[in-house]
């Protein structure tokens, strides 16, 4: 083949080599590897300009672009990547500054042969021959498309990055609208989404499918006592248990707090069997504790389930009644799971009509605090508890075991509790104008969970004092030692402030919750009131004489006074004298009184 | 002293005759065996991996369609050479799912990280299926790859009836789909010769995929070959197989430097010629033709060359892959090339393969994929 004939083959068989892919490296690594083959080359280099963010760019004179390596043939060259040659890197510092094609010979008899790709980049050569000027010079057509196609292949990438990054904001977005921020599973809204699907897909195809429900047992004292973040992590582990459950047929989300709800469907005729496995299978993944920062955290669940389209065809019903069975289950504290029953919510409508009538009752003046009083060994009156009482105008007295906590299942709770504060403060009033005993100390009222979380609680209390100008001192608190240990930090601080205002604390039901040591040190208590669970038949229970013992002897070890409730007999009585208890209040010695005939017992 | 210690060969095609000659290399005190068998051999493929299995010594080799030792053609039989040095093989299998280029790519580099880059070992023999899908991929591949220059000699083992079957040996048995990179103790040289001529004007590759050529000069591929051949020779592609007429007249891609890399048109199809090796796209080719003299006078000079360059320290081992189709267009006169060779060769061993397709390096370093051509390598 002439001369003439083999250039021009040449640059056809380049320039049809230019342009064959769009991305940038792709489409020079083509062009590369044909110019190795046809140009017998010992290996091919690029560099291109780079704006600062490091991407390929068109070469601006004023701006002063800086070129990179951007691509070899072969990658290496004696272990190291060509673009740490240094032969390389300063022939291609000399090609860049001189703006023209130059070609050099190097010691080890290789010719470097570079060339401009016009405000794109350079082009190296290695031979093992010296490439003819005329080669060099047909191929200077080539650098000039060559050129054309990295502008071509930059936008290309740019517009693949911009549609990239887009896609993957799109996708955030779409993930963050159908996830929750912090478990990752489906958040409530797509669950509400997903569910309306499923019930369509029930409907149409005649399916099955269920709502579970599930709610962590005392999350909230955890969250309480160590923090959010400790919290989350719980959170967190237990949707990736959790997510371990998945399967085809089934969604699984995070409701909100410590609820999250799982959605069956397709389910067979052995939908309780599935369901049941399922419980079953939750609860088996709450046994292996959570294990955060070195602490270990063990928690359970109660779960409540409805069936669809059996029990509802529409999303909130199914998610209410699902709901309404979980608490249902918390109710009746079993790990079983509960099924959704008409009856729940029917239970509930009782309950919000209850709930109404006892804010009536408050209204009309149906409740009446009644006083039981307290006294010490000697005989002496030493305070009384007040308790509430509920004289329903068509029911009579109805039981506290019964209204007290549905009100604090409501925010009733927070009515009453006002109204008895207010009550024992203006009957503390009036006894304060008989002639009290010397021993008589104060009168104390029951606190209820609800009450204590609010921001004004102290606050309301010594408002009441004041309004009632009676001594503070006369006034003392009960509060649960569950409820304590919910809110044990707030608890403590609340209760050191309240002593700071002369209101003493009483930790009462004591024995029976699960306080620890290290936290009832810390509660600046004033008495520990012994449950009347220890009392009952402690003369003839070894156990609870035990248990009595074991708190007297806590009491006095952290300065609190002890007073045993329900001492029902002389028996009791004598028996809890011999264990050092000297305080006590029961039917023995009297039982809850009306205020005027409380009060009678000091005139 | 010679690099190889035992050298075994038989003409029988009979597996027990296999087995003796296996047993005697084995007791050889050798290290490393290259086994090398004829595909016209009757050997039960179950029996010879059970065989190779239970080698204790390192094995590497393949089945070619003939082999050669010193001048000598071995058509059916085999060949067994036990070398002092343990040598270290490398077995990439399963080509079939590697389908794109980044995943060759990938595939190669996770097994150049195991290998730590061959550091070290800058020589290697390359056993193939000929049959496999992307040799040339490979080859170009690892060449990019490695993070230095390699010397490579090696050639493609199978069947002539171009039916994949297992042809690479290891001590694992018989592979298909497989390349075996087996790395030399010394320096290999090597002498790669075709003596193929131009003999018209070049052609315009405007079609071609691959291995396949649709179209030259924008017309159909096999039209255009066949009417230039007919044109300016007796031949008449009617009523002849087209491998007949079609192995005197290979293409030939020139470079820069006016070296031919030869491509064997060895199928007519849908007027396509599907040829042994790839055509680039945009490239000039051209017909060549060959005679006995100009291709056994190329053997002799490159043997010539080798030869005069090695030095006399060593005798060295010289392994020859010479593909089959020259022996096909060569036939009677064949013999005539392994004598020049064997003429050049005064010390150590000569044997070699009749191979499907050829591999060494070019003179700027690449890898190439040869056809119709010879490689003479000495280590």
């Amino acid at each position: 083949m002439n001369k003439a004939l083999f250039l021009i083959s040449l640059q056809h068989e380049l320039a049809m080599a230019i342009g064959n892919k769009l991305d940038l490296k792709a489409m020079l690594k083509i062009f590369l590897k044909v110019c190795f083959n046809r140009l017998d080359l010992t290996s091919a280099h690029i560099y291109v300009y780079c704006d600062q963010s490091g991407m390929p760019c068109k070469s601006l004179p004023l701006k002063g672009s800086s070129y990179q390596h951007f691509l070899s043939i072969p990658k290496n060259k004696n272990g190291l990547p060509w673009s740490k040659n240094t032969r390389l890197a300063n022939f291609a510092r000399q090609l860049n500054n001189s703006k023209k094609s130059i070609s050099f010979q190097c010691d080890n008899g290789q010719y470097l042969c570079g060339f401009i790709i016009p405000e794109y980049g350079l082009l190296t050569f290695e031979t093992h021959y010296e490439l003819a000027n005329e080669v060099q010079k047909a191929l200077q057509p080539i650098l000039q498309k060559l050129a054309t196609s990295c502008y071509t292949s930059i936008v290309h990438d740019s517009l693949v990055k911009e549609i990239n990054s887009r896609q993957l904001i799109e996708e955030k977005v779409a993930f963050q609208a159908q996830h929750d921020g912090l478990t990752g599973l489906f958040n409530r809204q797509h669950i509400n989404f997903l569910l309306g699907n499923a019930l369509e897909d029930a409907r149409t195809n005649e399916k099955a499918g269920s709502v579970v429900f599930i709610d962590l047992n005392r999350f909230k004292p955890i969250n309480d006592a160590m923090g959010h973040t400790v919290g989350d992590k719980i959170l967190l582990t237990l949707a990736q248990r959790l997510n371990s459950l998945n399967t085809e047929h089934m969604d699984i989300g995070r409701f909100g707090g410590d609820q999250f709800i799982i959605l069956l469907k397709n389910l067979r005729e052995d939908y309780q069997e599935t369901i049941d496995q399922l419980i079953a299978q939750v609860n088996q993944l709450l046994t292996t504790p959570f294990i955060i920062n070195t602490n270990s955290y063990k928690l359970t669940c109660s779960i409540g389930y409805a069936l669809f389209p059996l029990q509802s065809s529409t999303v909130n019903n199914l998610i209410k009644f699902a709901d309404i069975a979980m608490y249902e289950a918390k109710r009746a504290k079993t790990q079983r799971g509960k099924q959704y029953q008409r009856v729940m919510s029917d239970k509930i409508k009782k309950r919000l009509a209850y709930v109404d009538d006892m804010k009536q009752g408050l209204e009309r003046g149906d409740f009446q605090l009644y006083y039981q009083t307290q006294y010490n060994h000697y005989g002496d009156i030493i305070g009384a508890e007040a308790l509430l009482r509920w004289q329903h105008p068509v029911h009579g007295k109805e039981s506290p075991g019964l209204y007290i906590p549905i009100a604090e299942e409501s925010d009733l709770i927070l009515s009453i509790g006002q109204w008895v504060l207010e009550q024992a403060c203006r009957d503390i009033k009036k006894l304060e104008q008989l002639s009290l005993p010397e021993s008589f100390n104060k009168i104390a009222i029951n606190i209820s969970a609800k009450q204590l979380i609010q921001h004004d609680f102290k606050e309301s209390i010594l408002k009441a004092i004041k309004q009632n100008d009676i001594p503070a001192k006369r006034l003392a608190l009960e509060l649960t030692e569950n409820l304590l240990v919910e809110n044990i930090e707030d608890s403590i601080k609340l209760i050191a402030s309240l002593k700071e205002n002369a209101i003493d604390c009483a930790i009462d039901d004591f024995g029976t919750g699960y306080s620890s040591l290290t936290y009832l040190k810390r509660i600046p208590a004033s008495v520990l009131k012994i449950d009347r669970s220890f009392v009952t038949n402690i003369a003839q229970s070894s156990e609870s004489a035990a248990i009595a013992s074991m708190i007297i002897s806590l009491g006095k070890t952290l300065n609190m006074d002890i007073l045993a409730e329900g001492v029902e007999t002389q028996e009791e009585l004598n028996c809890l004298k011999e264990l050092g208890c000297f305080h006590y209040q029961g039917f023995y010695f009297s039982g809850p009184l009306p205020f005027n005939e409380f009060a009678q017992l000091f005139k | 002293m010679a690099t190889e210690l035992f050298t075994w060969h038989t003409i029988s095609d009979t597996l027990s005759d296999f087995k003796s000659g296996l047993s005697l290399a084995i007791e050889s005190g050798a290290e490393s065996l290259l086994v090398l068998t004829c595909s016209q051999n009757n050997y039960p493929e179950e029996e010879l991996n059970a065989l190779f299995t239970a080698c204790p010594l390192k094995l590497f080799g393949g089945v070619y369609p003939m082999l050669t030792l010193q001048g000598d053609l071995i058509k059916q039989g085999a060949l067994i050479i036990g070398f002092r040095e343990t040598f270290d093989v490398t077995l990439f299998t399963q080509f079939n799912h590697v389908t794109t280029e980044n995943s060759l790519e990938e595939f190669i580099t996770s097994t150049l990280k195991e290998k730590q880059n061959f550091r070290g070992q800058d020589n290697f023999l390359i056993f193939y299926d000929a049959l496999i899908s992307n040799i040339e991929g490979f080859i170009d591949c690892l060449f990019e790859c490695l993070d230095h220059g390699i010397n490579i000699a090696g050639g493609g083992a199978g069947n002539l009836d171009f039916i994949q079957r297992h042809c690479i040996f290891t001590n694992s048995g018989i592979h298909s789909d497989a390349i075996l990179l087996v790395a030399l103790p010394r320096t290999l040289n090597t002498s790669v010769a075709h003596g193929w001529k131009t003999f018209d004007e070049p052609f315009l590759v405007s079609e071609a995929q691959g291995q396949t050529v649709q179209s030259l000069n924008y017309q159909p591929a096999y039209e255009v070959y066949c009417q230039t051949i007919e044109n300016a020779t007796e031949y008449t592609f009617n009523n002849t197989d087209f491998f007949d007429i079609a192995k005197h007249f290979p293409l030939g891609i020139k470079d820069i430097n006016n070296n031919i890399i030869v491509r064997d048109p060895i199928l007519a199809k849908n007027n396509h010629l599907q040829c042994f090796g790839n055509i680039p796209i945009n490239s000039m080719i051209y017909l060549l033709e060959g005679k006995v003299e100009t291709l056994v006078a190329a053997t002799e000079k490159a043997a010539i060359n080798l030869f005069s360059n090695l030095t006399n320290t060593t005798m060295p081992t010289t392994m020859v892959f010479d593909c089959i189709s020259r022996a096909l267009f060569m036939e009677d006169e064949f013999e005539k090339e392994l004598n020049v060779i064997a003429e050049q060769c005064h010390s150590g061993t000569l044997f070699g393969v009749l191979s499907l397709g050829e591999i060494a390096n070019s003179q700027s370093g690449a890898i190439r994929l040869l056809n119709k051509s010879i490689v003479i390598s000495s280590w």
